[in-house]
């Protein structure tokens, strides 16, 4: 139960395209996480499978059973809104069980399914009051307990965090984790916070601008970036980008640090903050003035400049002691250098 | 292009920073002298002489006017009769009968507005509901039909009277489509059924633009995503009104209640200028009782008529506590 797939979504408003021939495939209790920055399609997308909005062509099935055509409430599925969309003349009680009182359900099947959702969400002290009387967090909780007295065949979640305060959003990740540990019930999330996808996701599809631009893993996305802009958006701080032209099989870093590139022309040569370490001292190294130092305790980040002007990040481990305007050398470790091509693709240096 | 706007800004508003700096050094100086506190009651005071010369005194001044006889404008002319006018409007031999009534026009216009009030007000809540559920929708020419509905709002009741009584009267518009159409002409406002119908239709027709748009706030003020999660819960559009549209407009619906209750009550001016009461008292309401008794009549009662419109404002009174009530009560539910 819960294996969505989408083939070639696409969807108009008015006259300008903002999906544009999505094909995915959701697998059976998989946590999949939609990434990417605002405006970028995620919510459409979303609502697309939730049947709230009708695509312009493509199809959408659920369990191999196309339900491109069918209402939102016979697809099995249950949202959790951004805004969290309680009925707030209602008591919690009621929120929880408004939605199963349209189909009949017995009293007492009601009853139960509430009365679990609220034990496992731990909301049972709060079942008589009205969502104004509940804390973020609290209220946070009754919207996912609404979606889960539905059993539906997998939860869509737009941005369920973001209107809490950056402790509690800690917090709640946690919980909705192990909520999707308990349930194996297929989830598809969305956000825009990357720390959000690496933590939850079991496979993260990044968007921009409607298109797919990669699907994998967590680490995957890290470790092997499809592309320039998954590259620059997924990891933090930002993956240092060098522009070269590889010529002879070799690309120069500024500094005159050459890296093997298998194809001759113009290239990106990405390296992240924390896959730079101190050179040796004879070695060929990117060599800098520190321009900013923020301090993190367990780590510590370090802005620098090279002669040619590149501006470059740096994460060391610990507190190393480097002050503003100090001279730092420091070289790439070598199997973690992430090549692109002219069209901002991969090229794989390993070949 | 960027320039001229910037200009024309300074040339509107040069005079009023020359006016912001002359009044300035007064104010200061005022200020000096009575204090932060005592600034709050100088920039009320203007407000609350005017509220003082043209309600405050008026009311208290026809109070006395209650207790006092004669057919003498002035005051000096009348005489002090205690309660007694008090008393000729509520002395009846039967209460359940206002034509045993001693002023049995009173009770028989207060018997006109009380079922006037009850049937205009019911038509008005359901009727501007409606229409402001259906011009919510996304419906074409949203903003004509918005128009349409609000504009009998800016008509002045007296032109509101003329156009309809120009449409019933016998030789009306009405008629003449009925009579074109082969159908037997009707004498509307000489019928007492036909014109105390009409006197709720056009003056529904003519206020209910003003509750739709207050009905209309409240809808739009319903987040979209309530209806989407209904709609994932595949909630019935009727079980959705029921449910969430009705108790969500709430407060809109007290409001438009309480309001449509006390202009209901004081109904006048198009009701006298479409039938002037007629045929006989079947479309006499309170106000209108009032200014014939107390300045249109050959006998005229001064005397009474501010008796009888004590009286009525006590009725308006309770009914705008009851408003009051409504509303801190929806407050305190929502503070809750
Ligand atoms: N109802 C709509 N009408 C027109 N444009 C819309 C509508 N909904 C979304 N869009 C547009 O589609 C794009 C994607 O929006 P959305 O899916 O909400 O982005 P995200 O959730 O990723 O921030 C945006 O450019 C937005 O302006
Ligand atoms: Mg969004």
């Amino acid at each position: 139960m819960g294996r969505i797939t989408l083939n070639d979504i696409r969807k108009r408003f008015g006259t300008t395209e903002v999906i544009h021939g999505v094909d995915l495939e959701v697998g059976e209790g998989e946590l999949v996480v939609f990434v990417g920055p605002s405006g970028c399609g995620k919510s459409t997308l979303l609502r697309l499978i939730a049947g709230l909005d009708q695509p312009t062509s493509g199809t959408i099935e659920i369990d191999g059973r196309d339900v491109t055509r069918v209402s939102a409430a016979d697809r099995g599925l249950a949202m959790v809104f951004q805004s969290y969309a309680l009925y707030p003349h209602m008591t919690v009680q009621q929120n929880l069980s408004f939605g199963l009182q349209n189909t009949k359900m017995a009293r007492d099947e009601v009853g139960r399914r509430v009365s679990e959702a609220a034990r496992m969400l731990e909301i049972e002290p709060l079942l008589e009051r009205r969502p104004t009387q509940l804390s973020g967090g609290q209220r946070q909780r009754v919207a996912i307990g609404r979606a889960i007295v539905r059993e539906p065949a997998a939860f869509l979640l737009d941005e369920p965090l973001s209107n809490l305060d950056a402790e509690l959003r800690v917090t709640m990740r946690a919980e909705l984790a192990q909520l999707h540990d308990r349930l194996t019930t297929t989830m598809i999330y969305v956000t825009h916070d990357q720390v959000e996808a690496m933590t939850l996701a079991d496979r993260i599809v990044v968007l921009r601008h409607g298109r797919i631009e990669q699907v994998a893993t967590p680490l995957d996305l890290f470790n092997r970036p499809a592309n320039l802009f998954v590259a620059g958006f997924i990891g933090a701080p930002n993956m240092n980008l060098f522009t070269a032209t590889a010529q002879d099989g070799q690309a120069a870093l500024p500094g005159g640090l050459a890296v093997p590139v298998p194809r001759n022309g113009p290239c990106t040569i990405g390296i992240r903050p924390q896959h730079l370490h101190p050179a040796e001292a004879d070695a060929s190294a990117l060599e800098g003035r520190v321009t900013l130092v923020e301090a993190l305790g367990t780590e510590t980040v370090v802005h620098f400049r090279t002669a040619d002007g590149t501006d470059v990040i740096t994460v060391m481990a610990g507190q190393p002691g480097i002050r503003l305007g100090d001279t730092i050398r420091l070289a790439p470790d070598p199997g973690q250098i992430h090549l692109f091509d002219a069209d901002g693709d991969r090229m794989d240096n390993n070949v | 292009m960027a320039a001229l706007p910037a200009k024309l800004g300074v040339v509107v508003t040069a005079p009023l920073v020359l006016l912001a700096r002359a009044v300035d050094p007064p104010l200061r100086w005022w200020q000096r002298m009575a204090g932060q506190g005592g600034m709050a009651a100088v920039f009320l005071l203007p407000n609350l002489a005017i509220f003082g010369v043209f309600v405050l005194f008026p009311l208290a001044l026809n109070f006395v006017y209650s207790t006092t006889a004669g057919t003498d404008i002035l005051l000096q002319g009348r005489s002090f009769v205690g309660g007694a006018q008090y008393a000729r409007l509520l002395e009846c031999r039967d209460y359940l009968d206002p034509l045993t009534c001693r002023e049995d026009t009173f009770w028989t216009a207060a018997a006109n507005t009380l079922v006037f009030v009850v049937l205009q007000v019911t038509m008005m809540v359901v009727v501007s509901t409606i229409t402001a559920l259906i011009l919510n929708r996304e419906i074409r020419a949203r903003g004509f039909f918005r128009a349409v509905f609000f504009f009998p709002v800016l008509l002045s009741p007296v032109v509101v009277g003329l156009i309809w009584r120009w449409i019933l009267q016998r030789q009306g518009l009405l008629n003449l489509v009925m009579v074109s159409l082969g159908l037997e002409p009707e004498v509307w406002l000489n019928d007492r059924t036909y014109a105390f119908a009409a006197t709720i239709g056009v003056s529904v027709w003519a206020h209910m633009g003003f509750y739709t748009l207050i009905l209309l706030a409240g809808l739009q003020a319903i987040p979209k995503d309530l209806y989407e999660a209904a709609e994932m819960d595949g909630t019935r559009p009727a079980r959705v009104f029921w449910r969430i549209t009705l108790p969500l407009l709430g407060p809109n619906l007290a409001v438009v209640l309480v309001l449509a209750l006390i202009r209901g009550v004081q109904i006048f001016d198009e009701v006298y200028v479409l039938t002037g009461g007629g045929p006989g008292t079947s479309t006499l309401y309170l106000t209108q009782y009032i200014y014939e008794v107390g300045f249109a009549s050959v006998l005229r009662n001064p005397g009474l008529a501010a008796a009888a419109s004590i009286l009525m404002g006590l009725v308006l009174v309770v009914l705008t506590l009851c408003q009051l009530w409504l509303s801190r009560r929806g407050e305190a539910k929502g503070a809750k």
